[in-house]
């Protein structure tokens, strides 16, 4: 290398400075923060990157803001705007920021590049509105930031009417960011179909927005210090959006990852400190209170896990004692806690993340997840030498979630069926070659996403006008040559083995998606695994009313590199063809969906107003629930 | 020895889009009556007016010797649909013995206290707002009736003061005010010694979370958060920054900004910050609606089920009680919940419970901004196909059903003649 290209090679990380957790904490100047992440050369003024763009447009004032250039030389000296509330170029750099460590987190865990559907960019728009909500919108493939006056009666700690920054709020932005990736890994899960399927989307995305808060070591020194490593204690750490919260006079922090016991007795996971409830996971419904059971699952997985990794920190620390003397801890302690507390809660979202892979592609149930996080930890470390995989079943099984159709919760049972020796025919090695093919594309930032179905124009319009279109979308429309090649050979393979994996033969089969997956096992090895998706839709009876969602069916097909089929997980829609055990599990589904729909009925005031039953409002009104706008209207309940 | 032509008079009095039901009930010694609510909708396109039809139950009520006497009225909830008629003063005459009201009306429960405060204070702040947008008149005819609909909600919600402190404290005779149901299951069910032959059953509302949850609205907050999203004390919208950092088009696109949005982009922002008014407007509806009472009168084998509007907790909840489960399955008479509306009936109700053959009434009204909304033709027509004894307030809209039923001749009341013994125990 000759001096000059050393010189000139472009960095690969960029430090940039953001809230780490939102103005009203961050006024102590150690909650003010540097992440890195990912350096993009090409990144414009806005900034604009290679997969999000900021625009800063503010709809309330009908005008723009001016946009940061990142790579202005004050900018980059200073190691990034420094955190200011009153000036928006810091906004949109935090915005930035905090959205491409998500998808960081996403892409270190699923082991590939992810981009968004055609290869657009996912825009940011920081201060959209004026209203306490934000919302991932996924018909302009947008995240919309609000702002809003606090409370005059009750601010907490805001000053009365003080302008609030939902932008600035580094909880609300991860949990934006992660529902737009999820709705690009899945994205039937839009789609109400079980109590669980919008809750799955609001509790993973506290998960990422939470664990995230574990990858800054100044605040969790200071806070392992604070709370003696008891890192359950009330802190930032383990709260959502605490500004949020009490500039809309709640009087607390948005949610929390760990007990919320509110005066009305729902959300959250477990008592004060104490035990979780199960009746919980029976009886709670709103999307963002029955996600906290997820949550308080997960987090406790991770608390079990980091307090038995810090044990012989705190033996050796105590003489072998354990119990910690009163006073401060010593610094190298508190250094060494942090570095388990970081690690673990990294190696719990990286879990949590992976399991994605193993989710089948419409109507999940948090015990589906359960089983897909099993599975994908199972395949990669098989020995669960930390214990997490133990501590994640145990802590599901306290908040009473189990998975359909398991006849225990023991490891073996929760893997999803093996698929081997089901005389399945192996994926073409042609197919396998065009992925990897596909994956070194990918690998540049230039080409599209070629595993990705794009959708067709009925689709890409489909929540305009917040009306649900009653005929499926998903057409085909193969795009590029090695797309068209690629997904006609899935078709094929679907077709020809449709009643084994679960899929209706005399029904259109859509290719949802096809990937690569390449991660390292815990014994160094390379794992390279093939996902793919296929999807179907049912035709409703005259007398089933879904509310306007509709009825789906699909199948995840897990392969390993030389093509053998490993893991079949299916959704299946009834047909005559299938075993019997699936044909139960189909018309379990549809009662399923069809008491849901009765639920949201019960629950729903707008029922008794509207003008008839044949009223297009109303016979979309489940669908019409399926925008983000609606459901985080909630959040201030 | 039973006397199977003795009969319960039900009569429902055609108030409009509203509730008020007096029960004749013969005993051995002479007829007792018993109110349920008295009210109409301001909205509503009302038969004639409210303290007309007041006075007709008074004079109704009235016994041999000239004194109007009603035995218990029963006010199932404060909303205006069901109180407006107590504001007449043709009342301070009617002897009256119990007056029954849910939990939340005791001045002496916090608990209920705090709930009614809330669902007031939150109907008042939306009321407000609701009229200042109405008077700047800005809005189009579609804001207007979209407007006049939360107004009517907001106004259904208010206080009802006057027609409150005649059910608190006025009528004659001092009569007692009991709260249902009680705070012991055991208790609630009971008889009264001026109701012979009668057993009472207060099924709710209960106190279990899931019911309280909604009696209760949205918060506070969110209330003055619409108001001020509405214009309520903002004359414009503010700025969030200093001039110096806006630009314009031009001058965004100079600072190096990406292509200008489309003006699809540009409405869908200017139309976001739309706070979702009329979901607060019907969520505080629904919230007053569950202070319901949910009432069974046993008298003989007739099972009269008086839900006022109560929503689904209540229902669930005493769909749960292995007891009231049992008598729920015996309905002979199903006052229909919240004038026929979608969720006020659950399904579970009359496909698992509801025995065929019940008589069933609707007091109901088209009103100015819903016509033929409430009640839902298809719930009338599931009702239908179970029983043909099915009557509405307002119409004569099943020649089938009425011949069931008595109509008075300017349509003022419909009569139900419910048998109290069943032929098979003739």
């Amino acid at each position: 290398m000759t001096k000059s290209s050393y010189i000139d090679l472009p960095p690969t990380r960029r430090p940039l400075k953001i809230f780490a957790f939102d103005p009203m904490l961050g006024r102590a100047a150690n909650q003010r923060i540097t992440i890195e992440i990912a350096n993009e050369p090409d990144l414009q003024i806005g900034p604009r990157g290679s997969r999000v763009e900021v625009i800063d447009y503010d709809g309330a004032n009908k005008c723009y803001y001016t946009p940061v250039d990142l790579n202005a030389p004050g900018v980059l000296m200073r190691g990034g705007l420094d955190p200011n509330e009153s000036v928006p170029c810091f906004h949109q750099q935090m915005v930035y920021a905090v959205a491409m460590k998500v998808i960081e987190n996403f892409e270190r865990a699923l082991g590939r590049r992810i981009s968004f559907r055609y290869n657009q960019k996912l825009r940011i728009f920081p201060h959209a509105f004026q209203g306490a909500n934000a919302f991932y919108d996924p018909d302009s493939l947008a995240l919309f930031f609000g702002y809003f006056q606090a409370d005059k009666l009750n601010p907490g700690p805001n000053l009365p009417g003080q302008t609030v920054f939902t932008c600035l709020s580094h909880d609300i932005i991860a949990h934006e960011m992660t529902h737009a990736l999820v709705d690009r890994l899945r994205k039937y899960f839009i789609e109400p179909s079980n109590r669980d399927v919008s809750a799955f989307h609001e509790g993973f995305s506290d998960i990422v927005a939470i664990f995230q808060h574990f990858s800054f070591p100044d605040i969790l020194r200071g806070l392992i210090q604070e709370t003696r490593s008891d890192l359950r204690s009330p802190t930032p750490l383990i709260e959502l959006a605490r500004e949020f919260g009490y500039a809309t006079g709640q009087g607390r922090a948005l949610r929390s990852a760990v007990d919320t016991s509110k005066t009305n007795g729902s959300g959250g996971g477990a008592g004060a400190h104490g035990k979780p409830d199960p009746r919980l996971y029976e009886s709670v419904f709103e999307p963002h209170e029955r996600g906290s059971i997820l949550v308080s699952a997960v987090f406790e997985a991770f608390f079990n896990t980091y307090q038995k990794r810090i044990k012989d920190l705190i033996r050796i620390a105590t003489g072998g004692t354990g119990q910690l003397p009163a006073g401060d801890l010593h610094p190298d302690l508190v250094n060494r806690i942090a570095a388990e507390a970081s690690s673990t809660a990294q190696s719990i979202l990286t879990m949590c993340i992976r399991a994605f892979e193993y989710l089948p592609p419409v109507d999940i149930t948090f015990g589906d997840y359960l089983r897909a996080l099993v599975t994908a930890d199972f395949e990669l470390s098989p020995a669960d030498e930390n214990g997490e995989r133990a501590a994640m079943i145990e802590a599901f099984r306290e908040r009473g979630i189990y998975p359909d159709n398991v006849t225990s919760l023991a490891e073996e049972s929760l893997i999803w069926e093996s698929a081997e020796g089901e005389g399945f025919p192996d994926f073409e090695k042609e197919l396998i070659d065009q992925l990897v093919v596909g994956a070194q594309l990918l690998g540049r930032s230039s080409s599209r996403d070629p595993f990705m179905a794009p959708p067709s124009e009925s689709e890409a319009s489909q929540f305009t006008n917040q009306s649900y279109d009653s005929t499926d979308p998903a057409h085909d429309e193969y795009g590029i040559d090695l797309q068209k090649s690629v997904k006609e050979e899935l078709a094929r393979y679907a077709r020809d083995n449709a009643v084994k994996l679960g899929l209706c033969p005399g029904r259109k089969i859509t290719v949802r998606g096809f990937h690569p997956a390449f991660r390292v096992g815990a014994d160094g090895q390379l794992l390279i695994e093939m996902v793919a998706q296929f999807t179907q839709r049912d035709d409703p009876k005259a007398n089933q009313d879904f509310g306007g969602v509709p009825v789906r069916g699909g199948t995840t097909v897990i392969a390993s590199a030389e093509g053998k089929v490993r893991y079949v997980i299916s959704k299946p829609l009834y047909s005559k063809e299938l075993s019997d055990e699936k044909k139960k599990h189909a018309q379990e589904r549809i009662e399923r969906q069809l008491s849901f729909v009765d639920e949201c009925d019960r629950a729903d005031p707008h029922i008794a107003w509207y003008g008839s039953t044949e009223e297009k409002e109303y016979r979309n009104r489940i669908a019409r629930t399926m925008n983000f706008a609606a459901v985080h209207r909630g959040i201030r309940r | 020895m039973k006397n199977t032509a003795e009969h319960v008079i039900v009569r429902m009095y055609n108030v409009g889009f509203g509730d008020s039901f007096l029960l004749f009930i013969p005993t051995p010694e002479g007829t007792r009556k018993i109110l349920f609510d008295c009210g109409v909708h301001f909205q509503s396109k009302k038969p004639r007016p409210i303290q007309e039809v007041a006075q007709q139950i008074v004079d109704d009520a009235r016994d041999e010797d000239g004194v109007s006497r009603i035995d218990v009225i029963v006010v199932t909830h404060r909303h205006q649909d069901h109180v407006k008629g107590f504001e007449s003063s043709a009342w301070n005459e009617v002897e009256v013995k119990e007056v029954w009201m849910p939990w939340t009306e005791n001045p002496k429960d916090k608990m209920g206290r705090e709930i009614l405060e809330k669902q007031s204070g939150n109907a008042k702040t939306l009321h407000s707002t609701v009229q200042r947008l109405l008077a700047a008149a800005a809005a189009s005819d579609e804001d207007q009736q979209k407007l006049r609909r939360m107004e009517g909600l907001a106004m259904n919600s208010l206080t009802n003061e006057k027609a409150m402190t005649m059910v608190h404290e006025g009528f004659a005779g001092k009569p007692r005010r009991v709260f249902l149901p009680f705070e012991k299951r055991e208790e609630n069910t009971f008889t009264r010694d001026f109701l012979p032959g009668v057993k009472i059953h207060a099924m709710g509302p209960s106190r279990d979370p899931e019911v309280i949850r909604d009696m209760d609205p949205p918060a506070e907050e969110t209330y003055r958060h619409l108001a001020f999203a509405l214009g309520g004390e903002a004359v414009e919208s503010h700025m969030p920054f200093r001039s110096l950092w806006t630009l314009d088009e031009v001058g965004y696109l100079a600072a190096g900004g990406a292509e200008p949005l489309s003006e699809k982009d540009k409405e869908k922002l200017h139309t976001m910050s739309d706070e979702d008014s009329w979901g607060l407007a019907v969520a505080l509806e629904k919230a007053v609606n569950g202070t319901s009472l949910l009432l069974m009168l046993q008298i003989g084998d007739a099972y009269l089920l008086f839900p006022g509007d109560a929503q689904w907790g209540t229902w669930n909840s005493a769909m749960m009680d292995k007891e009231w489960r049992r008598l729920l399955s015996k309905t002979t008479f199903y006052k229909i919940g919240h004038h026929g509306s979608h969720n006020a009936t659950p399904k579970s109700f009359v496909s698992k419970l509801l025995p065929e053959n019940f008589w069933a009434m609707a007091c109901t009204g088209p009103t100015a901004n819903w016509t033929d909304t409430i009640p839902l033709p298809n719930l009338m027509s599931d009702l239908r196909s179970h029983s043909p004894k099915v009557v509405r307030s307002d119409k004569d809209d099943d020649p089938a059903a009425e011949q069931h039923f008595t109509r008075e001749q300017h349509g003022y009341f419909v009569d139900a003649k419910i048998p109290i013994y069943s032929d098979s125990d003739a």
